[in-house]
Protein backbone atom coordinates (compact mmCIF):
# COMPACT_ATOMS: atom_id res chain seq x y z
CA UNK A 1 0.00 0.00 0.00
CA UNK A 2 2.66 2.36 0.70
CA UNK A 3 5.23 0.27 -1.49
CA UNK A 4 8.59 2.55 -1.66
CA UNK A 5 7.16 5.66 0.14
CA UNK A 6 9.49 7.54 2.47
CA UNK A 7 8.26 8.23 5.88
CA UNK A 8 10.09 10.18 8.82
CA UNK A 9 8.52 9.30 12.34
CA UNK A 10 8.83 11.30 15.39
CA UNK A 11 9.51 9.73 19.08
CA UNK A 12 5.89 10.58 19.68
CA UNK A 13 4.43 7.54 17.21
CA UNK A 14 4.26 3.94 18.83
CA UNK A 15 6.26 1.33 17.39
CA UNK A 16 2.83 -0.64 16.45
CA UNK A 17 2.16 2.63 13.84
CA UNK A 18 5.89 2.73 12.53
CA UNK A 19 5.81 -1.14 12.15
CA UNK A 20 2.34 -0.82 9.80
CA UNK A 21 4.02 1.60 7.90
CA UNK A 22 7.42 -0.68 7.04
CA UNK A 23 4.82 -3.97 6.62
CA UNK A 24 2.83 -2.56 3.95
CA UNK A 25 6.02 -1.59 1.72
CA UNK A 26 7.00 2.21 3.19
CA UNK A 27 10.32 2.85 4.57
CA UNK A 28 11.44 5.01 7.10
CA UNK A 29 14.24 7.40 6.93
CA UNK A 30 15.08 10.78 7.97
CA UNK A 31 12.94 14.06 7.77
CA UNK A 32 15.04 15.60 5.15
CA UNK A 33 14.32 13.07 2.71
CA UNK A 34 10.75 11.88 3.98
CA UNK A 35 7.81 12.42 1.51
CA UNK A 36 5.37 12.14 4.99
CA UNK A 37 6.34 13.08 8.03
CA UNK A 38 4.54 11.60 10.83
CA UNK A 39 4.05 12.41 14.31
CA UNK A 40 1.47 11.66 17.77
CA UNK A 41 2.36 15.05 19.35
CA UNK A 42 2.81 18.60 17.50
CA UNK A 43 4.20 19.18 21.13
CA UNK A 44 7.36 16.54 20.85
CA UNK A 45 10.81 17.83 20.53
CA UNK A 46 10.85 16.10 17.43
CA UNK A 47 8.29 17.59 15.91
CA UNK A 48 8.61 20.88 16.75
CA UNK A 49 11.74 20.73 15.07
CA UNK A 50 9.94 20.46 12.06
CA UNK A 51 8.02 23.41 12.76
CA UNK A 52 10.88 25.81 13.19
CA UNK A 53 12.54 24.32 10.18
CA UNK A 54 12.59 26.30 6.62
CA UNK A 55 10.77 23.49 4.84
CA UNK A 56 7.80 24.16 7.05
CA UNK A 57 8.13 27.67 6.62
CA UNK A 58 8.50 27.22 2.97
CA UNK A 59 5.36 25.51 2.76
CA UNK A 60 7.54 22.02 2.11
CA UNK A 61 6.91 19.86 4.94
CA UNK A 62 3.22 19.29 6.17
CA UNK A 63 3.02 16.93 9.30
CA UNK A 64 0.36 14.39 9.85
CA UNK A 65 -1.11 12.70 12.55
CA UNK A 66 -0.41 8.98 12.58
CA UNK A 67 -3.45 8.03 13.12
CA UNK A 68 -3.78 8.40 9.58
CA UNK A 69 -1.55 4.57 9.26
CA UNK A 70 -4.66 2.91 11.69
CA UNK A 71 -7.29 4.74 9.84
CA UNK A 72 -6.11 3.61 6.56
CA UNK A 73 -5.52 -0.05 8.30
CA UNK A 74 -8.82 -0.70 9.14
CA UNK A 75 -10.27 0.82 5.47
CA UNK A 76 -11.11 -1.09 2.82
CA UNK A 77 -9.39 1.69 0.47
CA UNK A 78 -6.78 3.72 1.05
CA UNK A 79 -8.86 5.97 -0.99
CA UNK A 80 -11.67 6.26 1.55
CA UNK A 81 -9.54 7.68 4.62
CA UNK A 82 -8.08 11.37 3.59
CA UNK A 83 -4.88 12.31 4.29
CA UNK A 84 -5.70 15.89 4.34
CA UNK A 85 -8.18 15.24 7.58
CA UNK A 86 -5.16 14.23 9.31
CA UNK A 87 -3.04 17.54 9.47
CA UNK A 88 -1.16 17.96 12.31
CA UNK A 89 -0.78 21.94 13.16
CA UNK A 90 1.47 23.19 15.61
CA UNK A 91 0.23 22.80 19.14
CA UNK A 92 0.02 26.57 19.39
CA UNK A 93 -2.68 26.59 17.56
CA UNK A 94 -4.43 23.97 17.92
CA UNK A 95 -6.48 25.46 21.06
CA UNK A 96 -7.94 28.41 18.74
CA UNK A 97 -8.59 26.09 15.87
CA UNK A 98 -10.55 23.40 17.84
CA UNK A 99 -12.68 26.53 18.74
CA UNK A 100 -13.85 27.33 15.29
CA UNK A 101 -14.18 23.79 13.76
CA UNK A 102 -14.53 21.43 16.69
CA UNK A 103 -12.22 18.43 18.06
CA UNK A 104 -9.53 16.53 15.29
CA UNK A 105 -10.10 14.10 13.39
CA UNK A 106 -7.55 12.04 15.86
CA UNK A 107 -9.23 12.80 18.73
CA UNK A 108 -12.70 12.07 18.09
CA UNK A 109 -12.13 8.34 16.27
CA UNK A 110 -11.47 5.02 18.04
CA UNK A 111 -8.24 4.14 16.18
CA UNK A 112 -8.15 0.29 16.41
CA UNK A 113 -4.11 0.56 16.54
CA UNK A 114 -3.98 3.12 20.15
CA UNK A 115 -6.62 0.45 21.79
CA UNK A 116 -3.88 -1.96 21.37
CA UNK A 117 -1.21 0.48 22.43
CA UNK A 118 0.74 -0.67 25.27
CA UNK A 119 1.63 2.41 27.35
CA UNK A 120 4.36 1.47 29.81
CA UNK B 1 -8.32 20.11 -9.46
CA UNK B 2 -6.61 18.16 -6.91
CA UNK B 3 -9.09 18.32 -4.09
CA UNK B 4 -12.71 18.84 -4.51
CA UNK B 5 -14.89 19.67 -2.10
CA UNK B 6 -17.65 16.82 -1.30
CA UNK B 7 -20.96 17.37 -0.30
CA UNK B 8 -21.64 13.80 1.29
CA UNK B 9 -19.11 14.53 3.65
CA UNK B 10 -18.95 18.18 4.46
CA UNK B 11 -15.04 18.39 3.63
CA UNK B 12 -12.68 18.01 0.64
CA UNK B 13 -12.08 14.87 -0.66
CA UNK B 14 -8.53 13.74 -2.93
CA UNK B 15 -8.69 12.69 -6.20
CA UNK B 16 -5.57 11.69 -8.51
CA UNK B 17 -2.41 13.14 -7.64
CA UNK B 18 -0.94 11.59 -4.50
CA UNK B 19 -0.39 13.76 -1.52
CA UNK B 20 2.05 13.58 0.65
CA UNK B 21 3.94 15.95 2.85
CA UNK B 22 5.97 17.99 0.24
CA UNK B 23 3.03 18.49 -1.78
CA UNK B 24 0.40 19.31 0.49
CA UNK B 25 0.33 22.34 1.61
CA UNK B 26 0.88 24.18 -1.76
CA UNK B 27 -1.80 22.17 -3.27
CA UNK B 28 -4.30 23.23 -0.89
CA UNK B 29 -3.07 26.66 -1.10
CA UNK B 30 -4.38 26.31 -5.00
CA UNK B 31 -7.22 25.08 -4.25
CA UNK B 32 -9.96 26.50 -4.99
CA UNK B 33 -12.62 24.42 -2.81
CA UNK B 34 -11.31 24.45 0.62
CA UNK B 35 -13.26 22.99 3.24
CA UNK B 36 -13.86 25.36 6.23
CA UNK B 37 -11.90 22.74 8.46
CA UNK B 38 -8.84 23.69 6.28
CA UNK B 39 -9.39 26.92 5.34
CA UNK B 40 -8.98 27.36 9.55
CA UNK B 41 -6.10 25.11 9.72
CA UNK B 42 -4.47 26.78 6.58
CA UNK B 43 -5.05 30.38 7.67
CA UNK B 44 -3.17 29.67 11.28
CA UNK B 45 -0.86 27.78 9.78
CA UNK B 46 0.33 30.42 7.74
CA UNK B 47 0.43 32.83 10.21
CA UNK B 48 2.20 30.98 12.06
CA UNK B 49 4.82 31.05 9.69
CA UNK B 50 4.63 34.10 8.67
CA UNK B 51 5.53 35.14 12.33
CA UNK B 52 8.55 32.67 12.50
CA UNK B 53 9.60 34.72 9.10
CA UNK B 54 9.75 37.99 11.46
CA UNK B 55 11.62 36.19 14.12
CA UNK B 56 14.37 35.01 12.41
CA UNK B 57 14.68 38.63 10.54
CA UNK B 58 14.51 39.70 13.90
CA UNK B 59 17.08 37.26 15.14
CA UNK B 60 19.19 38.26 12.80
CA UNK B 61 19.01 42.00 13.85
CA UNK B 62 19.76 41.29 17.05
CA UNK B 63 22.98 40.17 16.24
CA UNK B 64 23.75 42.65 14.18
CA UNK B 65 22.42 45.64 16.44
CA UNK B 66 24.39 46.35 19.72
CA UNK B 67 20.94 46.41 22.60
CA UNK B 68 22.92 46.74 25.80
CA UNK B 69 23.10 50.42 24.84
CA UNK B 70 18.86 50.31 24.78
CA UNK B 71 19.30 48.14 28.05
CA UNK B 72 21.97 50.74 29.98
CA UNK B 73 19.07 53.48 28.55
CA UNK B 74 16.19 51.62 29.99
CA UNK B 75 17.92 51.27 33.89
CA UNK B 76 18.15 54.74 34.01
ZN1 LIG C 1 -10.74 20.15 3.50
Amino acid sequence: MFRDQRAWFCRSVGKDLQELWVAHGGVICNPREADFLFSCDASHPDTMRIYQSFDYMEDNATVFHAYYLSAVAKAVSKKTVPLGHYVLPPTCLQKEIRKKIGSFIWEQNNHVMTEKHDEV
Amino acid sequence: RLIVWSESLYSCIEVGKALNSRNFSRLLHSCPFQCDRHKVILEAEDRYKSDLRKSLICNKKIVLTPYKKKRLSNES
